[in-house]
């Protein structure tokens, strides 16, 4: 049993009143009040071990995913590069995570383009059952703008791949090299994770001219939330770093303070995400 | 009960404040969280504010054993959901001001 994301067993060790911690979120699900939260998808989830110590294994997901009335989740692999920088291993297990979860994993590959062997890697990947690509410019020291990201976007573009990259936390503006990106892979399909978080004023207008640019809403700022279009943006928790309550709870009050109709949230909550892994277009506002 | 723009305004920024020592790991942490869940003491956020300020008083922020860093992560899931609360607050048009 796993309460605000954390193994009770664990909890209970460190002290924590866990029936007090388990009411509390249980009083957070009984708010939610989400049309459509049953088809559901969690558009950023890691799994397998980070080099910072978070981990998340395909059962353990699958679990908080029905705890959650969570459909279907997107998956890649945590901080873990191995030894050839690519992700091999991880991406690999990813990969077999998603074979044994009958369709509520989609296996996404992450890459480090600053280093030989992406492509390759990508490759693998693909014959494996991958359907998107991961990049960590923060985690892996790259900049979007980089030609070598350039490269392995149009691969995934060329491959009919989303991209989910990292977007937000760090010092670095956001808005401008996304751009850059955008203007150099065209015909990629790039989900900026976390809403962009840290560079919102710029972010916000990049969306208003790029009409394929998603953004999911993992451990994103309400106040960034409120003002993108909906048909933009796609739930994410970022388990293991975030959990699922507090996740959708955010979808929520940003509907509830935006004014979203019953079907944008609908949208939000997994009918985007299934258009940006599908053909279908974007659930309108 | 509806947060004023006092209130929310407050417990936004003393939330804030709790988040950064969170993930930076500072001792700090625990007295901050106390001042949180005094600002938000008898308001809707007021719960989960609380129980992030006990969980906090039980962990040293510097553990790093499994159980610690659970704890660790709990808290911070605790004070974003109060953030977040308050934040909604602010954005959907806070209550009527109650102490002037």
């Amino acid at each position: 049993m796993r309460v605000w994301g954390e193994e009770a067993a664990l909890l209970e060790r460190a002290g924590a009143d866990v029936g007090g911690l388990a009411a509390l979120e249980r009083d957070l699900d009984r708010a939610l009040d989400l049309p459509g939260r049953d088809g559901a998808v969690d558009a950023h989830v890691h799994l397998g071990r980070d080099a910072d110590g978070h981990r998340l294994d395909a059962a353990r997901l699958l679990a908080d995913l029905d705890r959650w009335r969570i459909a279907a989740a997107v998956c890649f692999a945590a901080d873990d590069p191995g030894p050839d920088g690519q992700f091999g291993p991880a991406n690999a297990a990813v990969l077999e995570a998603a074979r044994r979860a009958e369709g509520r994993i989609v296996p996404f590959c992450r890459v480090d383009p600053s280093r030989p062997g992406a492509a390759r890697a990508m490759e693998r990947a693909g014959a494996g059952g991958a359907r998107g690509l991961k990049l960590h410019p923060v985690a892996q020291r790259f900049r979007p703008e980089d030609p070598a990201v350039a490269d392995v976007v149009r691969e995934a573009a060329a491959r009919g791949w989303p991209v989910t990259i990292h977007a937000g936390y760090g010092a670095r503006p956001v808005a401008g090299p996304i751009g850059d990106l955008l203007d150099a892979a065209s015909g990629a399909r790039l989900v900026l994770a976390h809403a962009g978080r840290g560079d919102a004023r710029s972010v916000a207008r990049l969306v208003a001219e790029r009409p394929g640019l998603m953004l999911d809403t993992s451990l994103a700022a309400l106040a960034d939330l409120v003002a993108l279009p909906p048909e933009r943006l796609c739930l994410g928790s970022d388990r293991p770093y975030g959990e699922h309550g507090t996740a959708l709870r955010l979808v929520a009050l940003a509907a509830r303070v935006a004014g979203w109709t019953e079907r944008a949230v609908a949208g939000v909550l997994g009918g985007n995400a299934r258009a940006l892994l599908g053909a279908a277009p974007a659930v309108a506002a | 009960m509806a947060l004023t723009a006092i209130e929310a305004v407050r417990l936004t920024a003393s939330l804030a404040e709790c988040e950064m020592a969170l993930v930076r790991r500072d001792p700090v942490a625990p007295a901050l969280l106390a001042q949180a869940a005094r600002h938000a003491d008898g308001l809707s956020p007021g719960p989960l504010t609380a129980a992030a300020a006990r969980l906090a008083r039980a962990v040293d922020p510097a553990d790093r054993t499994p159980e610690a860093s659970a704890a660790r992560k709990v808290v911070q899931a605790l004070v974003r959901a109060a953030a977040m609360e308050a934040e909604a607050a602010l954005l959907a048009g806070p209550g009527p001001e109650r102490a002037r």
